[in-house]
């Protein structure tokens, strides 16, 4: 983006010092009518780093099945993560697992 | 691809932008209509958005209203900023013949916002993706489906823009055992449109 010091990325912060008995979240991805399957395909590798394969087999997983899980980690990394995919459009929530 | 690109890379870097004065006037006008409802936005919860503009500002939370409430706190700001961003930058390059990366890349973000808005306003379903017959809204759905089109291609140059997977990020995904066979419900808790 041009012209603000606002980053379009987040750096994601180191949370290694949450307990290690502590049950991470969920991020969600739920599926819509409006994103294009290549548009959820690009932000997956863009946003995780994930392969072109796997980013498109969770896409699947969101398209067919009605959502997939992203992510996980403790509360902080979940929100982030769900912070950058509402950036990008996607239909994202957090959950706690187990 | 066997049609002629409309944005493609330039020689000496960038994107060369080929449209019609019209595509490029309704790439400058859009942004500044969605824009403008922006502009009303505060620190409303998601649920108390119009639907349209909820789809830019989802929940993270749909279950615990304080935890919503400080999320909205934590991060509407950014989030609005990052989709207004988008939009400006889209609509004052659309009259340009190149753009930069920067540039590209904030097109995709206001194409999406838009067609997120739009496909709202228009009750786009998964059965329900092209216009019904008499829609009174044909210009919103030919504007709809021309973003999307337009989008395929930026996503198309993107994606060989991004860099190399990260080494065994694909193995941190935790299996998720939910949903099969289709069904089950939204985020929203309205129901799933069916089986595909």
């Amino acid at each position: 983006m041009t012209g603000t010091a606002v980053p379009t990325e987040v750096e994601r912060p180191e949370t290694s010092e949450a307990p290690a008995t502590e049950l991470p979240w969920l991020v969600i991805v739920w599926n819509d009518p409006i994103n294009l399957m290549s548009y959820v395909t690009y932000v997956f590798q863009k946003l995780f780093g994930y392969s072109r394969a796997k980013a498109h087999k969770l896409m699947l997983d969101v398209h067919y099945k009605g959502r997939a899980v992203v992510s996980s980690g403790p509360k902080e990394r979940a929100e982030l993560d769900v912070a950058r995919l509402h950036q990008h459009g996607l239909w994202a929530t957090m959950e706690h697992s187990g | 691809m066997s049609f002629r690109r409309r944005i493609r890379p330039a020689k000496g870097g960038g994107y060369e932008v080929r449209l019609a004065t019209e595509e490029r006037e309704l790439l400058a006008a859009l942004p500044l209509q969605l824009l403008s409802l922006l502009d009303d936005v505060g620190d409303e919860l998601p649920g108390d958005l119009p639907d349209a503009l909820r789809r830019l500002l989802p929940p993270a939370y749909t279950t615990d209203p304080d935890a919503e409430r400080a999320y909205v706190a934590l991060t509407r700001h950014d989030l609005m900023e990052h989709h207004r961003e988008s939009l400006e930058t889209m609509s004052a390059t659309a009259k340009a013949t190149r753009i930069d990366h920067d540039q590209l890349v904030a097109w995709l973000g206001a194409l999406n916002d838009l067609r997120l808005v739009l496909g709202s306003m228009l009750g786009v379903t998964e059965d329900e993706a092209e216009p019904p017959v008499g829609d009174a809204h044909q210009a919103e759905w030919i504007a709809y489906l021309y973003l999307g089109g337009l989008q395929s291609e930026l996503i198309d140059i993107l994606e060989g823009t991004l860099p190399d997977p990260v080494p065994g990020a694909d193995d941190l995904v935790p299996d998720d055992h939910w949903g099969e066979p289709p069904g089950g419900l939204r985020w929203d808790g309205t129901p799933q449109p069916g089986d595909r």
